[in-house]
């Protein structure tokens, strides 16, 4: 399988506390990758080290083959969903998405066109001249997606981008997510909360502690065969978790 | 990128500078000025004493009057539900667009020797002196704590009512119990605040205080009269006193004070009695305020109360011959380079505030920003002219347009502030994934984002810099004289009718400024939610 994106030795410090901790790892050609583990174990910082806006401390961020850790985040070709979106919000959809092909200059001539195709990929040609809160928060998430693929970045990361949404819109987005990387064939790196969520939409989990990686594996592998009692306790509590609030939803309804 | 960390940096720097030589230059060489050995001289006489007892005096009586009627007002419009709530704020909030001096000359009106009501009523004047200047304290100050109690009750949270209710706190303690404490904060703020602005006001005592002398007074004179900067400076310290705790106690409630949004708006439960004495008391405030307003009115337009009633325009001509014209371009020209640079400083420091990391000179630089309103007008002024008196800059327009920028740097500052702090803290980070640079940002997101605070930012530093007098009194020429310290002059004349007519003027002019800002407002909302 192709590398894509090779992470070595990786180490972040804020003044007195280690967040990254000597990670490695390394996502293949077209997966989809998610990051899994309890707030505060440095997975935002992990992306944000990644995309290039976050400076680390030592190690060695390599792009099919290519050190890219001396490059300035848009010459990195990556792009990132955050979990509020970050849409500008006096701008409507097709302005947002416009909006950075403005100033590549290349692109600046058939900005128009890239990004009607694009809001037409997502699926939001009919929502094209609204502002972003007259969308629902799935919507708002496509547009971040689609102003993030405007650029044609062939790795997108995404930080939590469902804590916004509500339980039901969620799963729907799952798909539509996966849809997305199907038909621009990039590569994902996934952050959440969710274990339910990493298991469904993944190629591959990575499960992090304190800055460490406990386990990178298949869903299938880290469900079954989890690498240690803390991995094994995520996993089975999250569950525990998310059976106990689907109880409460449905208790809610009646 | 480098090159954006230059500009930034630069930017940075040129602020801190700007800062230094405007804020804490002037301050260090007014308290230099201070002869510490002829000042024991002047601590022990009877009238020093006699003029620290008046001003803490009156000070703490006006205090205490003008946070309790803000609190009843604020009371009555986020608590009861009396009608109308929108226009009554709008009405009680009149008094800030007048100076403090006019406040003064309105109770002449009213309640003087010749008093319109006086008069009518048959009663004898006892105004001059303590009395005169409490209500006109009151009446200047009250307004401007309404709007501090006001914001705050807006945003308590219906939760912890609700709270309350759960657990059976009966109704009558629900206020000692819940509402006071919650509003303990903004009511001590509120109290300090009133009590620094009546505390160095010298616009009411000067116009009404007779012989009773305050501080303020005492400094002006001094300075003004006898050219003693020693004994000036040394009293402006005493002046900066109550400021500093002021801005103190501020610092703290802002610092630990997350963005006030209400999950839940209040629910206010139906009591007629509560809605009948609170709107009875709104209706009587609000009286007493369009009383004074309209004696400017008919003051200016009856030949001499109560001698000569008829309908005349003479004293708009006397206004006219004193040269009017000039005075009013000069206030307009200085209230609209104030708005302009003031909006315009205010909104990049805001920016750098509020939206880059390097978090030391952000740091300075926001605490430089809010310490500006730690500084009285008249210690500011009393600064400047120590300061600037051989500078180029001194005897000509933008000395003043300079001394009220900073006058009244720190509102609008915290309004940019909060208002980018409200904007996604993503946006930055995104235009560097993007290669959209923080300029481009600034113009394409941050003002359009921003365009209705900027616009309240402007509307703010134009109806200060059309009232204020404090600091331009020490620095103004015959040839850039602004509008408000006429007012001071005609009343030293005995032209009450002609001073009148322009209190009327500054009064026009802000409600005007003021409509055109709420239509911007409006149309900025309207535009960012199409
Ligand atoms: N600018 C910063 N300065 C100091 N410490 C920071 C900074 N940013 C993050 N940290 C610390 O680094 C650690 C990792 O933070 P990070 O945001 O990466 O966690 P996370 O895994 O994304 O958590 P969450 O799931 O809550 O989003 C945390 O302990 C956090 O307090
Ligand atoms: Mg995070």
């Amino acid at each position: 399988m192709e590398e894509k994106l090779q992470v070595s030795r990786l180490i972040k410090t804020y003044a007195d506390k280690t967040v990254l901790n000597g990670i490695n790892f390394t996502v293949h050609n077209g997966e989809f990758l998610s990051v899994l583990g309890p707030s505060g174990c440095g997975k935002t910082t992990l992306l944000r080290i990644l995309i290039g806006i976050e400076p680390f401390d030592s190690g060695h961020i390599q792009k099919d083959g290519e050190e890219i850790s001396n490059l300035p985040p848009n010459a990195r070709g990556m792009g990132i969903v955050f979990q509020n979106y970050a849409l500008f919000p006096n701008m409507s959809v097709l302005q947002n998405v416009m909006y950075p092909l403005k100033f590549q200059p290349k692109l600046k001539k058939n900005a128009k066109s890239i990004a009607l195709d694009i809001i037409e990929k997502v699926g939001l040609t009919e929502h094209i001249g609204k502002k972003p809160n007259k969308l629902s928060g799935g919507q708002q998430q496509r547009v971040a997606i689609a102003r993030t693929l405007a650029l044609s970045p062939d790795i997108v990361l995404f930080d939590e981008p469902m804590s916004a949404l509500d339980a039901a819109n969620r799963v729907a987005l799952r798909k539509e997510i996966k849809e997305i990387q199907a038909k621009f064939g990039i590569t994902m790196i996934y952050i959440t909360h969710d274990q339910e969520e990493a298991f469904s939409m993944s190629d591959r989990v990575i499960v992090m502690d304190e800055g460490n990686i406990v386990q990178m594996d298949t869903p299938y592998e880290v469900y079954h065969h989890p690498a240690n009692d803390y991995v094994e306790q995520f996993v089975t509590c999250h569950l525990k978790e998310k059976i106990s609030s689907i109880q409460e939803s449905v208790g809610g309804v009646r | 990128m480098t090159k954006s960390r230059t500009l930034s940096l630069s930017v940075k720097l040129v602020l801190t500078a700007f800062f230094m030589v405007t804020v804490f230059l002037p301050i260090i060489s007014m308290f230099s000025k201070i002869n510490w050995a002829t000042i024991g001289s002047i601590v022990n006489t009877a009238t020093f004493g006699q003029t620290v007892f008046n001003s803490l005096s009156v000070t703490i009586c006006a205090t205490i009057i003008s946070v309790i009627t803000a609190y009843l007002l604020a009371f009555a419009i986020n608590h009861s539900r009396i009608p109308c709530k929108g226009a009554l704020s709008i009405l009680i909030t009149l008094p800030m667009l007048i100076p403090s001096i006019s406040h003064g000359l309105g109770l002449i009106n009213l309640f003087g020797e010749n008093g319109l009501l006086t008069n009518l009523l048959g009663i004898p004047s006892n105004l001059y002196g303590f009395n005169g200047i409490l209500i006109g304290s009151v009446m200047y100050s009250f307004p401007v704590a309404f709007l501090m109690l006001s914001d705050a009750m807006k945003y308590a949270d219906e939760t912890i009512y609700e709270a309350a209710r759960v657990l059976g706190i009966p109704k009558g303690s629900r206020f000692f119990s819940v509402t006071l404490p919650y509003m303990k904060r903004p009511l001590i703020s509120a109290t300090f605040a009133v009590f620094t602005m009546v505390f160095t006001d010298y616009g009411v005592p000067l116009s009404i205080g007779g012989r009773f002398v305050t501080l303020p007074v005492y400094l002006y004179t001094e300075v003004i009269g006898l050219q003693d900067f020693s004994r000036g400076a040394f009293i402006g310290l005493l002046l900066l006193i109550p400021a500093i705790i002021t801005f103190l106690i501020d610092l703290r409630k802002k610092d630990n004070e997350g963005m006030g949004f209400a999950s839940k708006s209040i629910r206010i439960e139906r009591n007629r009695l509560r809605d009948i004495l609170l709107g009875l008391f709104c209706v009587l405030v609000i009286g007493f305020v369009l009383l004074v307003l309209v004696s400017f009115a008919i003051m200016t337009f009856i030949g001499k109360y109560p001698y000569d009633m008829s309908f005349t325009l003479r004293h708009i001509q006397e206004v006219m011959d004193k040269g009017l014209g000039e005075f009013f371009s000069n206030s307009l020209l200085i209230s609209i380079l104030v708005a302009l640079i003031g909006t315009v400083v205010g909104y990049i420091t805001a920016y750098v505030t509020a939206r880059t990391e390097s978090r030391v000179v952000s740091r300075i630089l926001h605490l430089t920003s809010i310490s500006s309103l730690a500084i009285p007008g008249i210690v500011l002024g009393l600064g400047y002219v120590i300061c600037f008196s051989g500078s180029f800059l001194y005897g000509t327009i933008f000395i003043l347009v300079l001394v009220n920028i900073i006058h009244f740097f720190s509102s609008p500052y915290m309004m940019a502030h909060n208002a980018m702090k409200k904007l996604n803290p993503n946006f930055e980070d995104v235009g560097k994934t993007l290669c959209v640079g923080r300029l481009r940002l600034l113009r394409d997101v941050f003002i359009p984002n921003t365009l209705d605070t900027i616009a309240e930012m402007f509307g703010y530093f134009f109806v200060n810099s059309m009232i204020t007098i404090s600091a331009v009194a020490f620095l103004y020429n015959t040839r850039t004289m602004p509008l408000a310290i006429l007012i001071n002059q005609l009343e030293g004349d005995m032209m009450f009718e002609a001073a009148a007519f322009v209190s009327m003027i500054i009064l026009l002019s802000n409600i005007l400024a003021k409509i055109v800002i709420a239509g911007v407002k409006k149309f900025c909302k309207y535009r960012l939610a199409k």
